[in-house]
């Protein structure tokens, strides 16, 4: 394994971070329980995450997450700001795609895909 | 549907992440005219009066399930090509699945995207520890995320810099294990 690549890459996310002036930007959260994995929740994981290289988002971070009670929309997506979360519903690979380039990257939802939104209190970090 | 060898993979380690595992392994291994996956878990398992039913298609401990044919059908392919599978509990908790299968046989579902489906499954599950070996009769190449998050610190395995480390370290693997189709 190429460690000193690992430690170049450690340097210039701290370096980005010092930047930046703080932890992450956005988390992006999948729902991959198995009804999720069903509805396609593999391919919209792979579509955010190609997405997430293929524009260099440094500020993003990406995880997953089990079943969220909403079998009957999934693949489920939220997007966590600051200020708020927002949480899609049947997201497939198309859908994903859009997600990242009008919301996560300029800030403008998906309002036909939006199955809720909600405020959360400012002064918790995004995660 | 599962059609290659990379989505019954997927299949294996979702179910290990449902599992509630903190550590995963990951094996994929080229001895002789076989090709032999293994994943190894330190979850929930399922419980013994389950084990006998696991291979049966018809069976799910999963509610209002639209999958289950996941192991059923591992076992199926494998023995379709001469091979084996077999579901275990580890001693001290965790399961153990290994499926091997016949390299030429012409029924052995082909490798597919081994890289493409492991790098969102490790680095979306930061809570995780991964080992993946991909090895042949000459020697084993592995990766430990625990390692390279020593060396990471507190950058996201989703930091688009660490995701092609990844897929390349990942490819490297594939490659040095000779893990490619007409080989």
């Amino acid at each position: 394994m190429r460690l000193d690549e690992l430690r170049k890459i450690r340097e210039r996310a701290a370096a980005e971070l010092r930047l930046r002036g703080g932890a992450s930007r956005i988390k992006i959260v999948v729902g991959m329980g198995t009804s999720g994995i069903a509805a396609g929740a593999r391919q919209t994981l792979r579509a955010i995450l190609d997405e997430v290289t293929r524009r260099d988002l440094r500020d993003v971070v990406v995880t997953q997450t089990g079943e969220k009670g909403l079998a009957a929309q999934e693949p489920i997506v939220e997007v966590h700001e600051p200020m708020r979360i927002t949480i899609y519903g049947e997201v497939d690979e198309g859908v994903a795609r859009r997600i990242v380039a009008e919301h996560v990257v300029n800030g403008r939802p998906l309002s036909e895909h939006v199955v809720e939104s909600r405020e959360v209190p400012g002064d918790q970090p995004p995660h | 549907m599962i059609e290659d060898l990379a989505m019954h993979l997927a299949d294996l380690v979702e179910n290990s992440l449902r599992a509630g595992a903190r550590h995963i392994s990951v094996a994929l291994r080229r001895h002789g005219d076989w090709l032999e996956m293994e994943v190894c878990d330190d979850g929930c398992g399922i419980a013994d009066r389950d084990l006998p039913r696991a291979v049966d298609p018809f069976y799910t401990t999963k509610p209002r399930s639209a999958i289950g044919l996941g192991l059923p059908l591992l076992a199926q392919t494998a023995e379709g090509t001469g091979g084996t599978c077999s579901i275990a509990r580890r001693t001290g908790g965790g399961m153990r699945v290994v499926a091997r299968w016949g390299w030429e046989h012409p029924d052995r579902p082909p490798l597919g995207d081994i890289v493409g489906t492991l790098v969102p499954l490790i680095a979306t599950s930061p809570e995780v520890e991964f080992t993946v070996e991909l090895g042949d009769d000459r020697g084993t190449w592995r990766l430990r995320t625990g390692e390279v998050r020593e060396h990471l610190g507190e950058v996201p395995f989703t930091h688009p810099d660490v995701l092609r480390f990844l897929e390349s370290a990942l490819q490297e693997g594939i490659d040095t294990a000779r893990m490619k189709e007409g080989e």
